[in-house]
């Protein structure tokens, strides 16, 4: 696939620790737009939209906020748990978008099973359809994530 | 010779150091700043501005420090370091002076001007204008079109380069490897100038 | 023999004539004399043209931030050049907003004094210096907090106000990083000049907490400047209410500290909040101003506490807790730092108890 020297820069800044410490693309070797459209892939597979994803973290997140970092039930068995840093974190894309340092932490109570995702990573989903690469501490596995929030 | 037959060596002179004899792509002068600020068509613009102005007039310099200054004390074979402390002095002087008086100048050329004091082609367009015996006339013409020539060869490389960032290159070959092989082909083209003069 | 030494004596003279040509072009040409930089229309002064706005301003010791030396990489040296700055430059656009570019704002270690030069500076920035700090102390505070404490190297002192905060220079620890600034409350006594003391807790991935946390050890030796902030306590009598989570608690360990050394006879409560009892921290200390303090009072809240920790104060969340504490807060100041929904959600308290909008004060760096 052709890259455009755009693309290029934006694969170099997502490898840099220039946002957060060890990048957003971890040990993965892919390109960028290969990353994307394989979770993409994965999201739409399971019968959602990005769309759909991202509303419903947003939905989460809203509720989970309103309890500062103690759990709360966020509905359909699940618990969330919201923690904030202070600054501010800006999207790696170019284009002027940041966000407040949050963390939404959500726990299936009856499986146990657990996801953590902050306020960029919504916007990651919703705008760029980027769920980071493997191997990055930070990554959201969709199929994980699907399981847990719907 | 009269001036008016000057003059019309001065033109052809200068169109063959423009097509074909190009002092980048077929003695492969100037090479170093070639492969290395040829990314963007913006930059090679203003580098190839800076070296058409510093190549014709240190060719103009050097003709008069060469032909009444060196083979007055008989000293011919000191031209490599004269010419050399000449451009030398003579680039830091025009930035100190583009600095001062003209800030929109300085801005476009600046950064570019002592990149231009070890570029080679400099020293080899006045190197050429003493082993082939031009006149001073003549050695305008030599250095301008030979100038001209340089920036043509850069902005032609600027081009291909900037659309080359889209295409798949074998890794192998990626930077360098790939620019000289383009400069190989682009030369192989100018040769066929050859035959025009 | 003769032709060595003629040749000799030519090539050095004109070598020589050309130097001689270039050192007075110099003196001529690119002397541009004495320049006067006006900063704020309050202070001038005068510099040495030809060297850039940024070396000039930092042989005034005015504090810069500047993380790329004056390379132009960094971004961080913006300051509003209202004449005299000459054209903005290619190297500056990069970094600078359309809006930025309107507001004349520029990269100083991009401009050349050229002449005279009239910028101005915000100014808290003029009081900001940069210090160099050997990292004194480490303490385990929680399982994601610790307290870093700082000694300044040589004889240096700083001066700040209680409320203010600092900024650390992280240096790079990984490869392909850059420098980045990150800043913290002060947590220590400001009668205390020589050291600073911070509350960190490590952000998940976080570029300068986890540098601090996993990278610093003691006796390392970091940049750091300051102080810069409008949060410290008003200049009022009014009964205070500070409410705070986590490393929340440095600015506010710093204000009582503060109330300490000027005897104040302010009324105070403290309202402490934490999920877990293990998520408290630094209680006896805090309880000490009880004792030390006229009219101080220490709430530490427990949101959900573990059985086995047998907390006996109060539980729920910090928000709850200071709405059935406090009964009536309308002649009450509100002090609040923390995370943005706790300040969000207090903010929402406060104002149902009748505390003024004007009167909450929150420590908002981004």
């Amino acid at each position: 696939m052709k890259k455009t020297p755009e693309m290029e820069k934006l694969d170099n800044f997502l490898r840099s620790s220039r946002i957060v410490a060890g990048g957003f693309m971890g040990e993965d070797i892919r390109d960028v737009d290969e990353v994307i459209v394989a979770d993409t892939r994965s999201v739409e597979r399971l019968g959602y939209s990005l769309e759909q994803v991202a509303a419903r973290m947003h939905e989460i997140t809203h509720i989970a906020k309103e309890g500062l970092g103690v759990c709360v039930d966020v509905g359909a068995g699940l618990k969330g748990c919201v923690d904030e840093a202070k600054g501010r974190i800006v999207c790696p894309w170019p284009h002027p978008a940041s966000f407040d340092k949050r963390l939404t932490t959500v726990t299936d109570v009856e499986s146990g099973k657990e996801i953590t995702w902050s306020d960029l990573h919504i916007h990651l989903i919703e705008e760029h359809g980027f769920f980071e690469g493997i191997g990055s501490a930070m990554r959201i596995e969709p199929v994980k994530l699907i399981t847990i929030i719907f | 010779m009269p001036i008016s037959e000057q003059m019309w060596l001065m033109l052809v002179t200068c169109f063959s150091a423009v097509f074909t004899s190009n002092i980048l792509l077929t003695y492969f002068l100037g090479m170093c700043p070639f492969t290395s600020v040829s990314r963007e068509v913006k930059t090679s613009v203003g580098l190839g501005l800076a070296v058409i102005f510093v190549m014709t007039a240190t060719t103009m310099i050097n003709w008069v420090a060469y032909h009444y200054v060196l083979e007055y004390f008989g000293l011919e074979y000191f031209r490599f370091i004269l010419f050399i402390i000449i451009i030398a002095a003579f680039v830091q002087f025009v930035e100190m002076v583009i600095d001062r008086y003209s800030p929109r100048l300085y801005q476009g050329l600046g950064i570019f001007l002592p990149l231009i004091t070890v570029n080679c082609a400099i020293l080899g367009a006045s190197l050429f204008m003493v082993i082939r015996d031009y006149s001073f006339i003549v050695t305008v013409g030599y250095g301008f079109g030979s100038s001209v020539g340089w920036t043509l060869a850069i902005l032609a490389m600027a081009g291909i380069r900037q659309r080359l960032t889209e295409s798949r290159i074998p890794a192998g070959l990626q930077g360098p490897g790939i620019t000289l092989i383009i400069a190989g082909l682009m030369a192989l083209a100018f040769i066929g100038f050859t035959g025009v003069l | 023999m003769v032709t060595v030494f003629i040749s000799v004596l030519v090539i050095s003279s004109i070598g020589g004539v050309l130097a001689l040509l270039l050192v007075l072009s110099e003196k001529f040409i690119a002397n541009y004399g004495i320049c006067t930089v006006d900063i704020n229309a309050e202070k001038q002064i005068e510099v040495q043209g030809g060297q850039s706005l940024l070396s000039c301003l930092v042989e005034e010791d005015i504090f810069i931030p500047s993380a790329c030396g004056g390379r132009g990489t960094c971004g961080y040296c913006k300051l509003k050049v209202i004449e005299g700055g000459g054209l903005l430059l290619p190297t500056e656009t990069p970094f600078l907003s359309d809006q930025e570019q309107k507001d004349d704002i520029r990269l100083s270690c991009q401009v050349k004094v050229r002449n005279d030069i009239f910028i101005e500076i915000e100014k808290e920035l003029l009081s900001v210096r940069q210090y160099e700090c050997i990292c004194s102390g480490i303490e385990d505070l929680t399982h994601d907090i610790k307290l870093f404490k700082f000694g300044l190297a040589g004889s240096e002192e700083i001066d700040f106000i209680a409320g203010q905060y600092v900024q650390l220079l992280t240096p790079v620890y990984f490869k392909g990083g850059e420098e980045v600034y990150r800043a913290y409350s002060v947590a220590s006594d400001p009668l205390n000049k020589g050291a600073i003391e911070l509350i960190i807790r490590l952000v998940p991935n976080g570029i300068c907490t986890t540098y601090c946390f996993e990278h610093l050890s003691i006796g390392d030796t970091i940049l750091m400047n300051g102080p810069y902030g409008e949060f410290h306590l008003s200049d009022t009598e009014s009964p205070m209410v500070f409410i705070a989570g986590g490393s929340g608690m440095a600015p506010i360990r710093c204000i009582l500290s503060h109330m300490l050394n000027t005897g104040s006879k302010r009324k105070a409560v403290y309202y402490f909040g934490a999920n877990k009892v293990s998520e408290l921290f630094m209680i006896d200390e805090i309880k000490q101003f009880e004792n030390d303090l006229d009219d101080f009072r220490f709430v530490p809240v427990v949101a959900l506490p573990d059985p086995a920790e047998h907390w006996t104060g109060l539980t729920g969340l910090v928000t709850e807790a200071v709405e059935s504490d406090l009964e009536n807060a309308a002649d009450y100041e509100a002090y609040l730092c923390g995370s943005p929904g706790m300040i969000e959600a207090s903010g929402k308290v406060l104002a149902k108890l009748g505390v003024p909008e004007g009167k909450i004060y929150f420590d908002s760096f981004a």
